[in-house]
């Protein structure tokens, strides 16, 4: 038999579901949000840890960023016996011209694109599988084709439908990489060792390796990726196998990776996404738990006569709490449910949003573990926010069956001082034992949750810790503002003064709905100048003396012939050619570097990246030395002066927090691995230099004549108008194809793209917690409807029109808009400020225009929610509204 | 008894002191605001003094917490209203059982039906309060007050909402039920016949007790 206390329960809730509708709205956006985010996160998870070692291309891959060194290929020859199947793919960045048909046609009206080559064997894909289209044996792909080749040498090639687009071609088409031809023979659909093409510098262009050695574009010093991939046999383990590459090739400067840590920089960019939108996405939860304490708290109001009859019965406040305590989970479940559905909706539109930096091919099957993880998540921020409402039942005497409640906090608020309230306040709730512990209880609560949310303790404290400050600072703020409008001379005109007096009266929800508001505009307002001070760098602050091109993989013999292509066609173009070489650093003051004891830490790309030496006579442009001497010029006409410098050693200068990160000081040794061959540099001087000039800089620079007959090759910048780039960047590559032009326009554009895409998927969720906090706006409106119904009524039934009554309620929700806009901005602007100043390290611009619209919008936002809210109670006639009394 | 309202307090009773014995039934009478349902409110704890004290089967129920206060309520008293109080989201059944299901006892429907077969009921059993006419929702509030068998039953002007003939049925019923169950039995009210069917009336004037009457049973006038 149903217990009548439960059949109570069911029964108040079903004869008010409309009243309910906003809480299961607040919580199921909150929910949907979370779960969408989860459900997006196990499906990254899926495509990432599914197949890792297709995402690898092997069980173990070693990689260099130069030509394999001779011990290298020693260890690999070495592995040949121990059943294991290899396979070779070389990458590098090459252009790729159309042929033209026509060899009257001039150079420079020939098509070229830079494009991402990648060169495999016959083994390629040892796992997973390539998806080309017409669905042929890649051997057979790649072949030199029977026909349709006006050059030769000339052999097949897979490209990325983006080619076809860009250079207007089709299957069949004919390009030229380098010295070789190739025909298009099929089009390249999907990779099984590439998931995402989010930062890319050009489509893919697949060919063999007898291909890529015809295009001769692998030349000493070239930038060039090489991936010797192994599966092994189920006999062989891993760990052993890895200790022992990582053994023989310590000084090799490769790269060993096994399947366990494929994509590591995918995989940790994903799991920040993921973190940062599921923080969003609890953020919304906690704004829908205002809807639920406002809610819970208007509809206890109504209960009071109900409350107070049950005490007279002999229940205790305990059993009381406990029946609406059940009510309230129970409202919350269901609104769980319904954000499960809306979760599952959102997950569907998240990739979209997302489009370019997520695997292109994502299973979009909702998992249980998420959505029951929403479901929890959903009740128990119920619990933590409808807890405290119903404490409030307590308070309910069970005298009020025979007199009306009097509201004591007014009286209270004048005529005791401020101090003393607060002091008043305080002791209350200090001595009230049940109010602390459940107080205490819901900030635990929270900061679990958070720490559930986050993944880690640490970051969950930090954001509850941020949470409760920010709504701190609004509820300050928003107290504040109201404290002035109270002091502000209340215009004479009834309807304005009913309206500011509305925002004001006891058991309003005025501070509820500002900081409900308050909280979505102040992360739309962080977003916002976040996005846009990163977007400005990216693209409007290139200063105008930048280059628009650089070229790189230039030989030293081509030096002279790519000068004079240079000065004879762009005349008015200036340029700058440095040499360049490729090294690695193995040692700092003689101790050598391990380089997997600084993978993953913070800033240890310092010790495992590439560095790029070039020499320099002179301090370059943008830098500013700090520390140290510059050398002296006149050195560079002593060949081998290097040696004979005082210290033995050449002298290099370094970036200064390059410098720092390496702990270099001036004097400090440093051992460089350039391709296989040790050099030694004693650091000279340390230098700052401004990145964003985007010239060509470096972290170290080398005393002229430091490394003659090192392979170096040179790198070119230089800047041409607009409508010169192509030509420029064709003229170069008719003569030199082996020379990689990078547009510095289109690069910028790309990652520009990537990052608007970015914050495109970042803000849509920001603006669903703004449109939750419009939700519970509604929430709040309609708790007290009934008495803005009768109060509307008595106005109409003496004289006043439904212009005058919207205008009166214009002004309050436009002043809730105005309030909830100010304060949010205000602390939208400081958290923005400290994010760049602090996490960017990018100065902070005051723009009046996003600030003053953010504030525009948000009164618009709050009219419109607010008119919502109300315009059925302008309808009603007045005199069934006050028949009913 | 001090009430507050905004920054003025109201004395609503003082230097009231009476003593009654079980099974006696007392009615308190008075004008308008002269304090009788607060008289009331305080002896079922729903209220407290703001000095004195209130002592029911020896226990001084001004010391009690809320939580002890609640459950003294559920076992010793019951509590009939002017304005009934039934709640609106329960069947008659089911706001009759209310009272034993507080008290953890769920067996409360059989005993629940009984009594409104006692009060003529046992027709209206599924009928929700809003169903229901005047005269019958009190006669659910009074079964739902007797079925706790409280040996303190309070009744705050229990025809006061009601016409004159169903005021009369519902007072015969009160008695009956007060016979039947052996209850203490303290009425407010100002119908002054009514009152004369007490053994005791206690008048009260702005908050003062200004006569007290015992008259003989009328059992023993038969």
């Amino acid at each position: 038999m149903i217990p009548v206390s439960v059949k109570l329960a069911w029964r108040e809730i079903n004869s008010a579901w409309s009243r309910f509708l906003f809480l299961f709205l607040c919580i199921a956006l909150g929910v949907g949000a979370i779960v969408a985010v989860d459900l997006f996160a196990v499906n990254v998870e899926q495509v990432i840890l599914g197949d890792t070692r297709a995402l690898l291309g092997g069980d173990v891959e070693l990689s260099w960023r130069r030509a394999i060194s001779d011990k290298g290929r020693n260890v690999l020859d070495s592995l040949a016996d121990r059943n294991m199947v290899l396979s070779h793919v070389t990458e590098t960045a090459a252009m790729a011209t159309v042929d033209s048909p026509n060899p009257q046609t001039p150079l420079t009206k020939i098509a070229s694109q830079l494009v991402e080559l990648k060169a495999i064997d016959s083994a390629y894909p040892l796992y997973g599988r390539l998806v080309v289209e017409p669905d042929l044996p890649t051997a057979q792909l790649l072949d030199s084709p029977q026909s349709g080749c006006s050059h030769s040498p000339c052999f097949g090639a897979l490209v990325q439908e983006s080619l076809l687009i860009r250079l207007n071609l089709t299957v069949g088409s004919e390009l030229r990489i380098g010295q070789a031809s190739f025909l298009i023979t099929a089009v390249l659909k999907k990779e099984p060792d590439r998931i995402a093409n989010g930062f890319s510098l050009g489509p893919r262009v697949m060919i063999s390796r007898e291909a890529l050695k015809a295009t001769m574009l692998i030349q000493i010093g070239s930038r060039v990726q090489e991936r010797y991939r192994m599966s092994i046999s189920d006999s062989t383990s891993l760990e052993p196998l890895m200790g022992e590459l990582r053994g023989r090739l310590s000084q090799e400067g490769a790269q060993v990776s096994s399947f366990r840590d494929a994509q590591p920089r995918l995989r940790r960019f994903l799991d920040q996404l993921n973190l940062y939108l599921g923080l969003i996405g609890f953020t919304i939860l906690l704004v829908g738990g205002i809807g639920v304490a406002c809610t819970i708290q208007g509809f206890l109001t109504q209960k009071i006569p109900i409350i107070a009859t049950l005490k007279t019965l002999g229940a205790d406040s305990s059993q009381i709490i406990r029946l609406y305590l059940t009510q309230s989970l129970f409202l919350g479940g269901i609104g769980s449910l319904l954000g499960v559905l809306v979760g599952v909706v959102l997950h569907r539109g998240l990739p979209l949003l997302l489009q370019g930096i997520i695997p292109e091919t994502m299973p979009m099957s909702p998992t249980v573990a998420p959505i029951l993880r929403g479901i929890v998540l959903g009740i128990l921020a119920t619990l933590a926010f409808s807890l405290w409402p119903l404490l409030a039942i307590r308070h309910v005497s069970p005298a009020l069956v025979y007199r009306q409640a009097v509201d004591h906090s007014q009286d209270i608020n004048n005529t005791q001082s401020r101090l003393t309230r607060w002091l008043t306040f305080l002791q209350h709730w200090w001595n009230d034992r049940a109010q602390l512990m459940v107080s205490i209880g819901i900030m635990v609560g929270v900061t679990g949750l958070a720490m559930w949310q986050a993944h880690s303790p640490a970051l969950g404290v930090f954001f509850s810790g941020a949470c409760a400050v920010a709504v701190l600072l609004l509820l300050g703020a928003t107290g504040v503002l109201y404290r002035i409008l109270r002091h502000v001379p209340i215009p004479q005109r009834y309807l304005l003064r009913h309206a500011v007096k509305n925002l004001q009266r006891p058991g309003n929800f005025t501070k509820a709905m500002t900081l409900a508001i308050g909280i979505g505009v102040m992360l739309m307002t962080t977003l916002t100048i976040v996005q846009r001070s990163l977007l400005d760098l990216i693209g409007n602050q290139i200063p105008s003396q930048a280059p628009s091109f650089f070229f790189i993989d230039i030989q030293p013999d081509q030096q002279p012939q790519f000068i004079s292509v240079l000065e004879q066609k762009f005349p008015d173009s200036p340029y700058n050619l440095v040499p360049v070489v490729r090294s690695r650093i193995t040692a700092i003051n003689g101790q050598p570097i391990d380089p997997e004891a600084h993978k993953g830490k913070r800033n240890g790309w310092y010790f495992t990246r590439e560095y790029v030496l070039t020499t320099s006579r002179d301090l370059p442009q943008d830098n500013i030395l700090t520390k140290g001497n510059w050398w002296d010029h006149t050195k560079e006409s002593n060949p081998g002066g290097a040696t004979e410098s005082p210290s033995d050693f050449p002298l290099v200068s370094v970036e200064e927090d390059a410098a720092k990160n390496l702990e270099l000081t001036l004097g400090s040794t440093l051992t460089l691995d350039i391709q296989g061959v040790e050099f030694v540099a004693k650091v000279a001087s340390l230098r700052q230099v401004d990145w964003s000039s985007f010239s060509i800089n470096f972290f170290m620079i080398v005393e002229p004549g430091s490394f003659d007959g090192a392979p170096f090759t040179y790198i070119a910048t230089t800047r041409v108008p607009t409508n010169l780039e192509v030509p420029l960047q064709q003229a170069i590559v008719a003569v030199m194809p082996n020379v990689t032009a990078i547009n510095v326009g289109d690069v910028l554009e790309n990652i520009g793209r990537i990052f608007q895409q970015l914050a495109m998927g970042i803000q849509a969720l920001a603006l669903l917690c703004l449109v939750t906090g419009a939700v519970v706006m509604i929430a709040a409106i309609s708790i007290n409807r009934y008495r803005r119904l009768h109060e509307l009524a008595i106005v109409k039934a003496l004289g006043g029109s439904r212009k005058l009554l919207m205008f009166s309620l214009g002004v309050e929700f436009g002043v809730i808009g105005a309030f909830a806009g100010l304060v949010g901005i205000g602390l939208g602007c400081l958290l923005s400020w400290s994010l760049l100043y602090f996490f960017f390290d990018l100065i902070w611009n005051f723009d009046l225009i996003v600030l003053s619209t953010g504030l525009l919008l948000t009164i618009l936002l709050s009219l419109m929610t607010g008119f919502l809210g109300t315009y059925r109670l302008l309808g009603f006639p007045p005199l069934s509204v006050l028949r009913q009394e | 008894m001090e009430l507050r309202a905004g920054s003025q307090s109201v004395k609503i009773l003082r230097d009231i002191s009476f003593e009654i014995f079980t099974n006696q039934v007392v009615a308190i009478v008075g004008p308008s605001g002269s304090g009788k349902s607060t008289l009331l409110g305080l002896l079922a704890g729903l209220d407290r003094p703001t000095q004195g004290s209130i002592r029911i089967h020896q226990t001084d129920i001004t010391t009690l917490t809320e939580t002890e206060m609640a459950h003294f309520r559920r076992q010793h008293i019951g509590y009939v209203f002017q304005a009934f109080h039934l709640i609106p989201t329960l069947t008659a059944l089911e706001n009759v059982a209310l009272p034993l299901e507080l008290q953890g006892i769920s067996t409360g429907t059989s005993r629940a039906k009984t009594l409104l077969q006692s009060v003529g009921l046992e027709h209206r059993l599924h009928h929700y309060p809003v169903q229901l006419s005047g005269g019958e929702q009190q006669r659910v509030a009074l079964a739902r007050a007797f079925i706790v068998k409280p040996p303190l039953l309070l009744a705050d002007e229990p025809t006061g909402n009601l016409d004159s003939s169903t005021g009369a049925m519902v007072i015969d019923l009160l008695w009956e039920l007060h016979q039947q169950h052996g209850s203490t039995l303290i009425l407010v009210t100002h119908d002054m016949s009514l009152a004369s069917r007490a053994q005791r009336i206690l008048t009260l004037r702005d908050g003062a007790m200004v006569n007290e009457t015992t008259q003989p049973l009328p059992s023993f006038e038969a």
